[in-house]
């Protein structure tokens, strides 16, 4: 489609012709160039903007959706999941497993049976961080962290039971 | 997979003037995992054919068997680039049909977390248009702007990319404490980037000359095919929906619309440029106009509303996405159906290609925005 | 041009076992042999490592950090997990030509290097007096590197794609010739050394003369080198990926090295042609003083410094600009190179025959006189300095009337204004809350 070219000015032309265009694109490379060697701010100006990852380890957020975890009351060292079922219901990709056991505590005299957890199974292939777990659990005890290394040697290792929930996974860390 | 037009079987390379060229589904410049199909005379497209199918997840068919507030992670992966927008058609439509009121501070603080993502969904257009097409500086310059903005995601939402954004009747958290302070960090930053970027590329004469006359389309002809967004405001014709119908906050906000006048690629990478400059001018609105008060309506118990049907689409980055729901008045929705804005937009493409050179239809499928994750669902 | 080996005590244990003549022929030529040879295979390996960290800082990132400090061992780790890559060579393809075709490659960029002056005395292998022509020739054998790499890989892409590289290579073969000319019309000699000694008794470098010659030479290099912004043909996003694509292992890093070492030479000739080569202005004052060994090494320095900066040019370009079209790429090398190379040819000879007519030359009258060299008088520079920038300005008007009617000429610089426009406000879906 052919443009109706308006007349160009002299001092249009002479741009045309020593290729001012290409060479602001140019000047800005090069500008950059220098930057990275002498420039420190990366956000704002044209410093270097990357991150050394593993050496640097990311600021990550408070409120990132990682690795999940079962949180223990501080002073008992109990358990805070009550085996609702919640978080299972909620889920929806079917990732979580509560299984649940009977225990006889003494309630004003009378043995009663109370729910508690026995085996919690979180398969993390299958999730996909959503966090509806998270918001479903009544005791804050399903908790997303902020780990997202997770990655394992075989599909096997990314279901998790109860105990790699509460005590977290022993991983290897790289740092340099 | 339907049946190619194309014959796709030929003897040899010089039995007759036509060559059948795949541009398969495993290719640098598909955008995903399109594949095209292509006739050449020579270098020039004479014919052309698009497969598509490769990201078929079954979302729709997924969503009939979930209850209303889960189906809201499966929206952020069809356009994974622009995960908030998606979630956004969603949570509205269902709140539309219920008739919830959302708190005033929710609908602004959608609108500003939608227009970054409308920033970060053009910045990655931009990265990899401009890839294509050879500038690859540009590419690492837009990721660095949009690593900016999904931190922020990161700090709000607690997701880079698939953020699961929005809940119905409004959103789980408020904004985060340095919320107000990061977003017009980012707002003062970018109009110098932007600047940075059309410095390399605007008044390029290479890239002028890859853009310029380049994937065609007049208004008229895009209205017939059904073009949205910035394909269809690149080729003249004033259509926005957050101006026509406004939802979340921007009935309230001013802001302009960024028309072209031809339809050719160059058109387009214009308009979407000002698109961007248009959603920063937002944002500050927004971030100035932000009432206080609660972020989320109350709900009942379990997500139900009444029977019938129901369409509500917006606009999103790459055109209007929208969602049809159909409701039983159980917990589960009978229907979902997806307006996908990508899948419209790619019908296009055909008409954009012919008569131009194989080295142009890599920049035709940059120009219209595709994101396979919308087209296949 | 022979010039002795310059370590005395070596020279007198040599003379035991051989006389004067073969050290003269046959030792030191090998000797210098070997050093350009790995001279040059560590330019080019680093060129690499030098591509990935200024592209790197241009993009606001880091490049290689992990091998080795500063990642300054990358190269060589890139050269180990070449070598240990399966050696395949694709079933239908033609065996013999298909294990030849890298090896041409790196053979004609290598050769070049032997004309190729890196300094005065004895930093040359061989200063034959057709030089250019040389260089000129041998580059054009590994045009046949790739079409013999396209045919024998028996791939439809990697056949077409190694037809239009070619294509490409040969086109802007010629402009890259015709480019010279101008420059050689002042040292009448073909000799590179002879085209750096024109330039050092004057104590002039030709691009002041010649910035059209320059800037000629060096798109039509960067054409010839299939680099960007010229590199559709071997582009990542382009259909068919060049005619490379059945290579892998150790034969495709030979590509890679005799692209990088055609890079080099031509930034070694524009650097010779044009930029002084190892001339600089004061450097001879070593030589007076009599330390003659420091003398060459500093010149060496000089020259290598020149190239590298031409290759920096290189590697901005690339990481600049978008690539042409392949039809824009013809186009440029036809219709735009080719022309103003044929206007500074002439416009240098009228020029030369100015200064000539004005007595421009020191002391000597007739063009037969002369000897190498230019001996222009202040009078003489001028004219020439007046005749480089009429030619940008002739040039620039003839090639706008040539190409009036191309489409691309007609759309540069026009940049469009979007309009915006402020809808008014439709009604919403569901009234505000």
């Amino acid at each position: 489609m052919q443009d109706k070219t308006p007349k160009l000015t002299l001092m249009q032309k002479l741009k045309r012709f020593l290729m001012i265009d290409l060479v602001n694109g140019l000047g800005l490379t090069l500008k950059y160039n220098l930057g990275a060697l002498f420039d420190k701010d990366a956000v704002a100006g044209k410093g270097i903007y990357t991150e050394q990852y593993p050496k640097v380890r990311p600021d990550v957020a408070p409120r990132f959706h990682g690795a999940p975890r079962l949180n223990m009351d501080p002073e008992t060292h109990d358990t805070l999941c009550i085996a609702c079922n919640l978080c299972a219901i909620a889920c929806p990709e079917d990732c979580i497993d509560v299984i649940p056991m009977d225990v006889e505590i003494i309630v004003a005299g009378k043995p009663r049976k109370k729910k508690v957890l026995d085996e919690f199974i979180f398969d993390t292939s299958r999730c996909m961080f959503c966090a509806l777990c998270q918001e479903a659990c009544p005791t804050s005890c399903l908790e997303l962290t902020q780990d997202f290394e997770l990655a394992t040697y075989s599909r096997a290792g990314f279901v998790w039971n109860r105990e790699m929930l509460e005590q977290g996974r022993e991983t290897v860390k790289y740092t340099s | 997979m339907h049946q190619v037009e194309i014959a796709t079987t030929q003897e040899t390379l010089l039995d007759s003037p036509e060559m059948v060229l795949n541009m398969g589904p495993q290719h640098p410049s598909t955008h995903g995992v399109l594949r095209v199909v292509l006739k050449l005379d020579g270098e020039t497209v004479i014919d052309l054919d698009c497969d598509i199918g490769y990201l078929h997840r079954g979302m729709e068919k997924i969503a009939e068997n979930r209850m209303y507030t889960m189906i809201a992670p499966y929206w952020d992966r069809l356009d994974y680039i622009a995960a908030v927008s998606n979630g956004l058609v969603w949570v509205e439509t269902v709140e539309q049909m219920m008739g919830l009121s959302v708190p005033p501070r929710a609908h602004y603080l959608r609108t500003i977390l939608t227009e970054l993502n409308r920033i970060a969904s053009h910045l990655l257009w931009l990265a990899t248009h401009a890839l294509d097409i050879g500038a690859v500086t540009v590419l690492l310059w837009a990721l660095r702007e949009r690593e900016e903005i999904l931190k922020i995601f990161e700090r709000q939402f607690g997701a880079r990319l698939t953020c699961h954004a929005w809940r119905v009747g409004g959103m789980t958290n408020d904004a985060y404490d340095d919320f107000d302070k990061d977003c017009r960090q980012f707002t003062k930053n970018f109009p110098n980037r932007l600047d940075e970027y059309e410095t390399v590329l605007s008044e390029n004469r290479i890239w002028l000359s890859r853009t310029v006359g380049i994937g065609v389309i007049s208004g008229p002809e895009a209205i017939a095919i059904g073009l949205s967004g910035p394909a269809l405001r690149g080729s003249g014709v004033a259509w926005d929906i957050r101006k026509s119908r406004p939802y979340a906050a921007y009935a309230d906000i001013d802001f302009d619309v960024p028309l072209g006048e031809n339809g050719d690629t160059y058109d387009r990478y214009l308009v979407r440029i000002a698109e961007m400059r248009q959603s920063q001018r937002i944002i500050d609105q927004a971030l100035d106009k932000l009432p206080d008060g609660p972020v989320v309506a109350k709900l009942p118990k379990i997500v139900k509303p009444p029977v019938g049907d129901y369409y509500h689409s917006i606009e999103g980055p790459k055109g209007e996405i929208g969602c049809y729901l159909v409701s039983d008045g159980s917990a589960q929705p009978y229907r979902v159906r997806v307006r996908p804005p990508s899948f419209v937009n790619l019908q296009a493409l055909k008409q954009m290609c012919i008569g131009h050179l194989v080295a142009d239809v890599v920049a035709i499928i940059g120009t219209l925005d595709i994101v396979l994750g919308e087209i296949d669902r | 041009m022979l010039a002795l080996a310059p370590i005395n005590v070596l020279d007198e244990l040599l003379l035991k076992f051989f006389s004067q003549d073969t050290i003269n022929y046959v030792i030191w030529p090998l000797v210098q042999i070997g050093i350009v040879v790995s001279l040059v295979a560590f330019w080019v390996a680093y060129a690499t490592y030098l591509e990935r960290k200024i592209s790197a800082f241009m993009q606001a990132r880091l490049g290689p950090m992990r091998v080795g400090p500063w990642g300054l061992l990358q190269p060589i780790a890139d050269g180990l997990k070449l070598l240990v890559k399966e050696d395949f060579i694709p079933e239908k393809a033609d065996r013999w030509i298909f294990f030849f075709a890298p090896y041409i490659a790196v053979a004609s960029a290598f050769i070049v290097f032997s004309v190729v002056p890196f300094g005065p005395d004895w930093a040359v292998i061989a200063d034959v007096n057709i030089g250019l022509l040389l260089v000129l020739a041998v580059s054009s054998v590994g045009v046949l590197a790739l079409i013999l790499a396209g045919w024998s890989s028996n791939s439809k892409y990697a056949l077409l794609g190694g037809l239009r590289s070619s294509a490409q290579m040969v086109s802007y073969e010629v402009a890259m010739g015709l480019s010279l000319i101008g420059g050689l019309m002042f040292a009448r000699t073909l000799s590179l050394s002879g085209i750096v000694i024109a330039q050092a008794s004057d104590s002039i470098w030709f691009i002041v003369y010649q910035p059209v010659g320059f800037f000629l030479f060096l798109i039509s290099g960067i054409a010839e080198n299939n680099r960007a912004p010229f590199d559709l043909p071997e582009a990542e996003s382009e259909l068919v990926a060049g005619f490379h694509t059945e290579y892998s292992g150790m034969r495709w890093s030979l590509f890679f090295m005799a692209e990088y070492a055609a890079m080099v030479v031509v930034s070694a000739v524009a650097a010779t042609l044009y930029l002084g080569g190892w001339y600089f202005p004061f450097v001879h004052r070593l030589e007076e003083a009599g330390y003659h060994d420091l003398y060459v090494i500093v010149s060496l320095l000089v020259f290598l410094i020149k190239a590298s900066a031409i290759l920096y040019f290189y590697f901005w370009l690339r990481w600049t600009l978008p690539r042409f079209r392949y039809d824009q790429l013809m186009d440029i090398g036809w219709k735009w190179l080719i022309p103003s190379a044929l206007i500074n040819i002439a416009l240098t000879a009228i020029a030369i025959f100015a200064v000539q007519a004005l007595n421009g030359w020191r002391g000597i009258v007739t063009l037969q006189a002369m000897d190498r060299g230019l001996n222009l008088s202040a009078t003489g520079k001028i004219i020439m300095f007046a005749f480089g920038l009429i030619g940008l300005v002739i040039t620039g008007l003839l090639l706008s009337r040539i190409n009036w009617r191309s489409r691309d000429f007609n759309l540069k610089t026009q940049r469009r204004n979007i309009r915006l426009v402020n809808l008014p406000k439709g009604k919403p879906a569901v009234p505000a809350s």
